[in-house]
This record gives structure tokens, sequence and C-alpha cells, in this order.
């Protein structure tokens, strides 16, 4: 009796919130999606629609509009109207200063993950235990990475100069020997580089390996040191593998923000030399090639093939790399069948 | 079900307002810098200009508030942006339409491109009678094109190379190098002093293509050099030549330790303040120079001791000795600024402005009145140089347009740290061709 009479009430409520009064009991569940789906959709295109908008206007149709202005040779002025085919790309192909800047985003890729990987993670397991001044630590490691990159290449570059504080201070300490042309010279200048990025981003590296640590159950590593497992032992097989899902996150920043390198360097080594210095990447190559020479043509097409390389980069990463962790993602969805 | 229905209907509404209300704003802000055209009105103009420190800075602040004072209802608002940068924000300022009303104009090829794009005021007609009759003919070519005058001249500036007479002094040099044997000799004994021979901002290459171009200067005649401007063909061999000059040049080490991280005009780490500093002895510059290193000396006033001389000679060269390059700065208006452009433009030209451009800058005037009150034997001697060379150029890099230009500047400073080869500076130059 009890149950009839609550499933009969129930039917009630759901009707008058509904608002469907005078329809036939019968058929509420075929008309009540439709509203449902055409407040629901509203309410998505209003909550999208803008960013979108945005989306659209500001990342796609540049990119469009770059594709398009990279097959003519065009300087700016104007409507582009000498369409040269692909010679702009089968020149910066050949052109051997962009050779020289795409070796060097490899090599920035790579040394900032080996350098700065390890590092963080020292610091990230450091950082993770109990330990007098530790908040003072974290802001120290963290600061460099909130300092505006303008700020940190001016400063650089201003110690760095060759009668600038770094070697007055080698000289001081009677460490005389090691004073070097830390930004002008091209044998040395790209582990300048190396060593202010590192200094600059690995703060970031560090707050994301802290927040993948604090999501380890802290069972685990207590459950192991029970059993007899080392401090060493715990790290390597507990956190380690439980902190590699951050690891590929952060790996995967660090790459596209390689590649992409732009504002240290331009404010270190300036509008023309860093190519002269061999601290060049595929962005300052652009600006010097496209802006400064007044190439707009050339200069699109150069963010074209800086864009395709970034987006291969990127998707492969994500293939082969993020499998795990983006299940049921566009990219993962091999697996998930 | 209904509340959602509402709430979302809410936001769109929102949205709606929101859209509207920035449409309305943007609306607004096209109204305010519609003026222009219209004069008798109050009108609004914008200039840029290339002093951001001292008393290059206070000139166009006075220079303006003057014009204001006389012109009731016009203001013009004064930007300043750093030399290094200007070039780039006003061509990207010109290619967006949004280009400020008066500009710097360096003329040359870059001079030439905006005129091709219809982006510049013809001038001819609009000058004034008496600004014609003190500033010489001669000064206005730099900024003709097809007999028509694009640009206000303000300042003739030939390039040479200023020195430290106390520091030449301290050395033991007595009388200034004529030849670039001399000059490399002088280097040496400078350098025994402990002090820079040389100061060399590389990082922003054009001084160090100054260099490069001077040579070009006495190794090539004045044909071949007027036959690149219009073929951009550099197979000429005195482009080698002028190449392994500086190659050679440079060998000797003249310039001070790190020239190539080492900005030209900013801070007293650049060459200009190496050389207000006592740091370094001679730099080789356009005659803005002195005003540069007075803005970088320990009191902020011109170097006592400084001084100046012609770029020395090259032996065998098929260039006309005692050529000169230089440029002339001048000032235009972009095409859709009001008239009042060219009223402001002949009154910077005029005698009375002209002296304080130059008391400002420290550099010569264009005008003959306010020439005649220079006092500084150094600026004398570069008007005097100036008016009696056989031939003069403007610097190559603005000859020669932009990417040439661009081109130019990156390889000498690859030649310079030894990255290149004379060979290699002309490849890069004739491969710019491509990317145009």
């Amino acid at each position: 009796m009890s149950v009839r009479e609550n499933t009969s009430t129930r039917l009630e409520v759901d009707l008058a919130s509904g608002g469907n009064s005078g329809v036939t009991p019968g058929f509420p569940p075929v008309r009540r999606p439709r509203r449902v789906n055409w407040g629901a959709r509203l309410e998505i295109a209003v909550l999208v629609g803008p960013a979108l908008i945005v989306f659209l206007g500001f990342v796609i149709f540049p990119v469009v509009m770059a594709a398009y202005y990279g097959f003519f040779s065009w300087q700016g002025y104007g409507p582009p109207t000498d369409f040269v085919g692909f010679r702009n790309y089968i020149t910066i192909i050949q052109d051997p200063t962009f050779q020289e800047a795409l070796t060097h985003n490899g090599i920035i890729v790579v040394l900032s993950l080996v350098l700065q990987g390890p590092v963080a993670i020292l610091l990230a397991l450091l950082l993770n235990r109990k330990l007098r001044g530790q908040s003072l630590i974290r802001v120290l490691i963290f600061v460099p990475y909130v300092i505006s990159e303008v700020v940190v290449g001016t400063g650089w570059s201003l110690m760095l100069q060759t009668n600038g504080a770094v070697n007055g201070l080698l000289e001081k300490v009677g460490l005389g020997a090691f004073t070097q042309d830390w930004l002008s010279n091209p044998d040395i200048a790209i582990w300048t580089l190396m060593v202010i990025i590192t200094w600059k981003y690995v703060g970031f590296a560090v707050i994301l390996f802290l927040a993948g640590l604090q999501g380890i159950p802290e069972e685990l590593p207590e459950a192991a040191a029970i059993d007899g497992a080392s401090f060493w032992q715990i790290q390597r097989h507990i956190t380690l593998p439980l902190l590699a899902p951050t690891l590929r996150i952060w790996a995967f920043l660090s790459i596209i923000g390689a590649l992409q390198l732009f504002d240290l360097v331009y404010i270190i080594w300036g509008q023309y030399i860093a190519s002269t210095a061999g601290t060049s990447t595929m962005a300052t190559y652009l600006v010097t090639n496209g802006r400064n020479a007044g190439n707009y043509g050339y200069g699109n097409a150069v963010a074209v093939v800086l864009f395709l390389i970034s987006l291969i980069v990127a998707l492969i990463y994500q293939r082969y790399v993020l499998r795990r962790d983006t299940e049921g993602a566009i990219t993962g969805k091999g697996k998930s069948r | 079900m209904k509340v959602n229905h509402t709430t979302a209907k809410r936001i769109f509404a929102g949205t709606m307002v929101l859209g509207l209300g920035a449409l309305g704003l943007t609306a607004c802000s096209g109204d305010s810098t519609g003026d222009g055209s219209s004069s008798g009105g109050d009108v609004t103009m914008s200039l840029w200009q290339n002093s951001t420190t001292g008393p290059g800075q206070a000139f166009w602040e006075k220079t303006v508030a003057d014009f204001e004072t006389d012109n009731p209802g016009v203001t013009i608002k004064v930007q300043s942006i750093q030399n290094e940068d200007l070039d780039g924000k006003l061509q990207t300022a010109l290619n967006s339409g949004d280009a400020p009303d008066i500009f710097l104009q360096r003329g040359g090829g870059k001079m030439a491109a905006m005129v091709a794009a219809g982006q510049l005021m013809d001038l001819t007609g609009g000058i004034s009678d008496q600004v014609k009759e003190e500033i010489p003919e001669g000064s206005f070519i730099a900024n003709t094109l097809d007999d028509k005058v694009y640009a206000m001249p303000v300042a003739v500036l030939p390039g040479g190379i200023f020195y430290s007479q106390d520091l030449f002094t301290a050395a033991g040099i007595t009388e200034t190098p004529t030849t670039i044997d001399e000059l490399e000799a002088d280097a040496a004994k400078l350098k025994t002093t402990g002090v820079a021979p040389i100061a060399l901002g590389a990082k922003d290459a054009w001084p160090a293509a100054h260099w490069f171009y001077f040579f070009a200067l006495r190794e090539c005649s004045p044909a071949v050099l007027a036959e690149a401007a219009d073929t951009k063909d550099f197979s000429d061999d005195c482009w080698i030549k002028a190449g392994e000059d500086l190659q050679s040049f440079a060998d000797t080490e003249p310039f001070n330790d790190g020239f190539l991280t080492t900005a030209a005009q900013q801070g007293a780490g650049s060459s200009a303040g190496l050389v207000a500093n006592h740091q370094a002895a001679m730099e080789l510059m356009g005659a803005w120079n002195p005003g540069v290193i007075a803005s970088l000396t320990p009191d902020t006033k011109p170097l006592a001791d400084l001084a100046w001389f012609p770029f020395p000679e090259v032996s065998g060269g098929d260039g006309k000795p005692g050529s000169i390059l230089g440029g002339v700065d001048g000032y235009s208006c972009s095409v859709s600024a009001p008239p009042e452009c060219v009223d402001f433009l002949n009154y910077i030209g005029s005698a009375d402005v002209q002296k304080e451009y130059y008391a400002a800058f420290n550099a010569p005037p264009v005008n003959t009145v306010a020439q005649e009150a220079v006092t500084e034997p150094y600026l004398k001697q570069i008007i005097e140089a100036y008016n009696k060379a056989p031939y003069v150029s403007q610097w190559l890099d603005t000859v020669y347009g932009q990417n040439v230009g661009n081109a130019l500047n990156v390889g000498v400073v690859d030649l310079l740290a030894g990255k290149g080869s004379p060979e290699l500076l002309i490849q890069a130059v004739n491969d710019a061709a491509k990317k145009a």
C-alpha cells in the first residue's frame, strides 16, 4: 500500500515541476527530454559562445591568415598581391640560419628536461618532508618563475656582461681564471641561457611535483616502510611511479615552452645577435627575418613552420606518452575501446 | 527546469548587454579619433620621437607646449620611443593604419617604401618661404622622392670618430689618425694605458655595420654605391674588399671587451656610456653622439674633452677621399594627419626652434641661421667636413631599405664575431633578397 502511494505522489511532483499540466501521463518521457535539451543547448551556447568567439577570432583566424600570407612575397603594406607559392617555405628549409635556430630549439628542449627534471624532483622530495624554513625555501624557489621575463633577462644580462657583476665577483674571490664572455662567446652562450632558464622555470616544476606528491596516499609509503623499504627504495618504487602523470604533463609543458622560447633570448641578446651568439630560436628567427627585415610574407611562413613543428610534437607526445593520462580523449580512443 | 531556463535567459541577456556595451565603447572611441580631418575646431595630433631622457625629451615637451600656445585648439601628444624600438613599432603602426600623425623620418629606402604605400603626406607645397630660405636645398634631398618632399629635415648627422682628448693625451697621441694604419697604431697605444681603444655597441648591430659602411664608402666608387641602391646587386669586388678591410682591422682587436653584447646608447655600460665615462677612447658614430654621451656622463653634462675626426682614408680604394656618410633626421606627416601637421613641421624648421634643438641635442641643426649659434669646435668641424665632402651618402642600411639593411647589419656582426667571412657577408645580403 504504502509503496503504491509513494509512487503516485512522486509522479505528481514530477509533473508539477516539469510544468506539463494537461499532458497525458503516459508520454512525459518523450516530450520532457526535448525541453530539457533546448534549455541546456542554449545554456551551452551562452556559456561556450564567448570563449569560442575569442578562440576562433584570436587563435584559429590568425593561424589561417598566417597560412594565407605565407604564400606571398609581402612587405606588409596594403593587401598581399605577389603570390609565390611555396618559395618562402623552400627558402626557410634551405636557410642555414633557420637550421641553426631549429637545432638550438632542440638543444633547449632536451637540456630543459635533463637539467630541470632531476633538480625539480629532488627539491620536491626535499620540500615534501617536514623541515625548518620549508615555506621560505618554497617561496625562494618559486619567486623566479613569478618575476617577469623582461626583468629576469635585463637583470641577468647586466650581471653577465664582460664587465659585469659575475666576472667582477669571480675576480674578487681569486677565481679570475674563470671569467668568461658569458653572453657573447658562442661556445658558452647557450649554456648560460640554459642556466638562466633552469633557474627561472625549475620553481614551476617543483610546484607541480609538490602538488603531485600531495596526491600520493600516505598509507603506501608507510606500508612499504613497515615492510622494511629504505627511503630511496620508497621513492624509486612508490613515489616516482605515482608521480609519473605529473612528470609527463610537466615534460609536455616544458617541451612546448622550449620550442616557442622567445622573450628571454630577445631581451638578453637583443634584436640582432642571438644567431651570432648561438642562442637563436625559431621565434627570434621569425622576428629578425620577418618583422625587422620587413618581410611579412616570409615571417608568416616561418610562423606556420613553427606552428606545425609544435603541433606535430604535441600530437605525437599526446598519442604516445600522454595516452594513459588522457583516457577517453580523441588521441586515446584506441585504448579505451 | 523553469528556473534553469530563466537563468539561461538572464545569462544570455546579460551577455547581450555586455556585448552592446562593448560596441558602444568602441563607437565612442571611434568618434574621438575621427576629428583629425577638420581644421578650425579642436585638433589632436600624436608625435613619435626617439628621445627618452634629459634635454632631448624636454626639448620636445617645450616645443610642443610653445606650439600649442601659439595655436589654440591644437593638442599634440608626444610619445617617446626608445630608438631601437622605433622603426619596428612605426612600421607596425603604419601597416595597421593607425600611424602617428607626426614621426621621425630617416629617409632612404625605408621612406621610399612608405611613399610607395601611400602613407606619407606630400609636403612640397606646404613648406614656408622662410624655412625654404634658411634650410639649404641639399638638406631636403634626403627626404625628396620624385621631386616631392616628404619630411622636414631637422638635423644633419654625418658620421665620424668621436674621441676623448684626455685619453689620447694620456696615451701620447698628439695628432688624430688620417689612415687606417695610423688608427691601428693609435689603438695599440691606447690599449697599453688600460682603456678600450674603441667602443662598439654591436648588440644593436647598426653601430657595427657603420664600420663596414665606411670601409665600403672608401673602397667603392659613388657609381657602384648608387647602382647597388637600385639593383640590390653587391657583386662588385669593392664590397668584398670592404669586408676584408673590416676583418683585418677587427683582427687587431681594437674594440671593447664583450662588444657583441654591448648596447649602443642605453646606460653606462653602452658604447656611448663607455666614452662618457672615460672607459673607452673612441667611437664611430653619427653626429647625434655628443648629445647621447652627454646624457650618460656622471653629471649628465656634455663631455668636456670630446673631440672629433673624420673616418680615416684607405689607400687604393675607388671612393673619393673625404667622402662622408650621414643621415638627415627629419619629421614626416602621415597621409591622414590634419593640415596643422605641416604648420608644426614649419615651426620645428624655424631658426629659433632649431637653435633650441641644437642646444638640447648637442647636434648640428639643419637651419643655416641656427648653425651660426654652434660653438663646439667638434660640431663646427663636422659641419665643415660635411659641407666640403665630394660625395655624401646616407647610411647604407637606410639607403638599401629594411630587408637588405637588416641582412647587412646582422652579417657584419657575424663577421666581427669571427663567425663569418667577407664572402659570407655578401652571400647573406644576396640571400635576404630571396626572403623579400
